[in-house]
């Protein structure tokens, strides 16, 4: 059985939780997040001919401020960043994120996820900080955790990239 | 040079100073360079490749001939090693963990070796007396009987073992007792590492510290940690140390054989399938106290027991009845008498006196179906019984009946005058009579003789006839002057009629010359008959 430590890491109230609660299967309730500050949950993908096996670490921070615990990081092997597209701060967060990541795992396989896609009214990113965040060669995507657009499809490229072999396309 | 003259115009030593000239001109910058090549050669020294290629077997080679390489190297590997320390403590520990561990556990263990026991007893005890009691508890409140067990008689039980990889906290292999299922092991797996990460960072323990147990009701989850991966055990009910050195040893085996899966873990759990039975070498149920120990013990012997005396009784009572059985016969066998009996395992001695017309003691066993060979001795005796009395006066009668029989009184040819031989012989002759007479007299019945007068072939009928009866009335005479009733005498001449055969004629013609004798019975009338 293959099994990938997947990271999701995004600042407060960006909607990870929210993200993965349709696609996942999980047993810890939403409130472990707020006592110990990762919930995990799990999620069975198919890359070619291997069932893998995404333990999802939803990481939040303590508070507004980028504060994430850096030992949950430890040995991921893909990270998730969520940002809220209606909340441009949220975006500008996962620098420091990814600096944190890097520092702790190195260069892994990772995406950033531009959450609430359905708050078309709302939608408050401009293109041009879309298309840069989280610097050069990193992966976008958007996605709704309310209508599960792009959510699939976010989760099958990571696992992708983390069955790759080492130093493959990222 | 001057070609005409080479030998007149020079000596010897201009021309070998000529020849090197001539060589230096031909062959100088070739010379030079030879020169420098050997020179080259003689100087040189290894290059680090050849060195490399040379460097294991000359190292084997020298450490062969004697310990100078080892006392060489000796100061260089103790800095190495300082520095390899020094540099990175942790990658040290990791590579010395699995030898230091047993090495510690075992110089404790032996100390504590005398103090440490604990009492274990299988789950399957359903013939003990609290097992029938849990199984009526069970069936009354419907709760499964493992449960009741649990409840009544657990002093432990090590139900799960998590094995997870220290870094990611993916689950490396999961065992559970058999009742328990955990699909979610690879959940809670990675929340013991979140768990531990979170205690770790909120309260900031020393190197290395880390959370080791943690209990909720009855569970208790006991955390080892080693360098790559931990095992994690779930305990219901108090552990002795002893699960907690299992856990050790289980965890530094896994460090061990699995080194390189360890080293090189990407997510793939496969090579840790083998891990199973030393994961499930942790997991244990241990039951109740001592004093269910004593009932169980007994228990476990009480069935075979029951068995070995039944089976002794049936064999007693089986071979008891046949001893009574055959000591009875032989008791009641006219001739015997048991003085003496016992026996000894199947081995049967029985003594006492036997009349010797009474039957064998044996064939009295056989008569009632018992082969049984018999030790004992058996004293000769003559028994007053009625029968033996009679069987003896009857075998005494026979035998006189048959020498009666067996004698006849011989003639010269034509005579009818015993000769002194005839006379001895006759008197002998009525003399046992008259015994069987009194013999039969005495059991009952009454005796007479036939008197059987021959001669021989020869000669004309009438005057053998004749000579037949002479020869009967000189024996019966002889007989009644003996006191021999004449009643009790009949006298037949049959002369030739009837020949007694021989093997020839000369023979034959003498034993026919004869009076023989047959003895008759009847049953005695009244006493004047008798008498008459």
């Amino acid at each position: 059985m293959i099994q990938k430590k997947i990271c999701m890491v995004g600042v407060y109230a960006v909607g990870k939780t929210c993200l993965v609660q349709h696609f996942v299967t999980g047993i810890f309730s939403v409130k472990y997040l707020s006592t110990v500050g990762v919930k995990i949950d799990r999620k069975r993908v198919r890359v070619g001919e291997e069932d893998v096996t995404l333990m999802l670490w939803d990481l939040e921070g303590r508070d507004a401020l980028v504060d994430v615990n850096s030992s949950y990081v430890k040995g991921a092997h893909g990270v998730m960043y969520v940002a809220d597209g209606t909340r441009p701060e949220t975006v500008i967060a996962i620098n420091g994120l990814r600096d944190m990541v890097e520092d702790t795992v190195g260069n892994i396989p990772s995406i950033i996820a531009f959450n609430k896609t359905d708050l078309t009214e709302q939608w408050a990113i401009s293109a041009a900080s879309e298309s840069s965040a989280g610097g050069e060669d990193m992966r976008r995507v958007r996605t709704s955790a309310k209508t599960g657009d792009g959510v699939e499809s976010a989760f099958q490229w990571l696992a992708e990239q983390t069955m790759a072999p080492k130093g493959g396309a990222q | 040079m001057n070609p005409e003259s080479p030998e007149h115009s020079t000596n010897g030593t201009d021309r070998v100073a000529e020849f090197d000239a001539l060589r230096r001109l031909l062959v100088g910058p070739e010379q030079s360079k030879i020169e420098e090549l050997s020179e080259e050669i003689q100087s040189r020294q290894p290059s680090a490749e050849e060195l490399a290629d040379k460097l294991p077997e000359a190292i084997a080679l020298r450490g062969s001939r004697d310990d100078q390489l080892g006392r060489a190297l000796g100061p260089t590997i103790d800095i190495a090693l300082r520095e390899s320390i020094r540099r990175d403590p942790q990658e040290m520990a990791t590579a010395i963990f699995p030898v230091l561990g047993p090495a510690i556990r075992k110089a404790i263990a032996e100390t504590m070796a005398g103090l440490v026991h604990s009492i274990n007893a299988a789950v399957e005890q359903s013939l003990s007396v609290n097992g029938i009691k849990w199984r009526v508890e069970a069936w009354r409140t419907g709760v499964p009987y493992p449960d009741i067990v649990i409840k009544r008689a657990l002093v432990y039980r090590v139900e799960q073992a998590f094995l997870v990889h220290s870094e990611t906290g993916l689950l490396l292999e999961h065992v559970s007792a058999p009742d328990l299922s955990m699909p979610d092991a690879d959940l809670i797996s990675s929340m013991l590492t979140a768990i531990q990460d979170f205690v770790r960072d909120s309260f900031k323990p020393g190197e290395g510290a880390m959370l080791r147990t943690f209990s909720v009701g009855d569970h208790t989850v006991q955390v080892e940690a080693g360098p790559r991966a931990s095992l994690a055990v779930v305990i219901r009910g108090n552990a002795p140390e002893s699960v907690l050195r299992k856990q050790q040893d289980a965890l530094e085996t896994v460090h061990m054989e699995f080194a390189t899966p360890l080293a090189d873990f990407t997510g793939d759990s496969t090579p840790f399938l083998p891990t199973r039975p030393l994961l499930e070498g942790c997991l244990e149920t241990v039951l109740t106290t001592s004093k269910q120990k004593h009932p169980n013990a007994w228990m476990k012997w009480a069935i075979p027991l029951a068995l070995v005396v039944a089976i002794a009784a049936a064999f007693w009572i089986r071979s008891t009845v046949r001893w009574n059985r055959a000591l009875n016969a032989l008791r009641d066998e006219p001739g015997l008498v048991v003085v003496d009996a016992s026996r000894n395992f199947g081995s049967w001695k029985i003594s006492g006196l036997r009349d010797p017309i009474a039957r064998d003691p044996a064939s009295v066993l056989a008569g009632i179906g018992m082969t049984q060979t018999l030790t004992g001795k058996w004293e000769g005796y003559l028994s007053l019984d009625p029968v033996l009395v009679r069987a003896r006066a009857r075998a005494s009668i026979d035998s006189l009946k048959q020498s009666v029989e067996s004698d006849k009184i011989l003639f010269a040819a034509g005579s009818a005058d015993l000769d002194a031989a005839g006379i001895a012989k006759l008197t002998s002759i009525a003399n046992r009579y008259r015994r069987l007479e009194d013999e039969a007299a005495g059991a009952g019945s009454a005796a007479s003789v036939e008197l059987i007068g021959r001669t021989d072939p020869s000669g004309a009928d009438e005057t053998n006839a004749a000579l037949a009866d002479r020869r009967v009335q000189t024996v019966s005479r002889w007989f009644e002057s003996s006191g021999i009733p004449t009643s009790h005498i009949a006298p037949r001449a049959i002369a030739a009629a009837q020949p007694i055969a021989a093997p020839d004629s000369a023979t034959q013609a003498r034993v026919n010359r004869s009076v023989s004798f047959r003895v008759r019975f009847s049953p005695v009338r009244n006493q004047d008959g008798a008498a008459r």
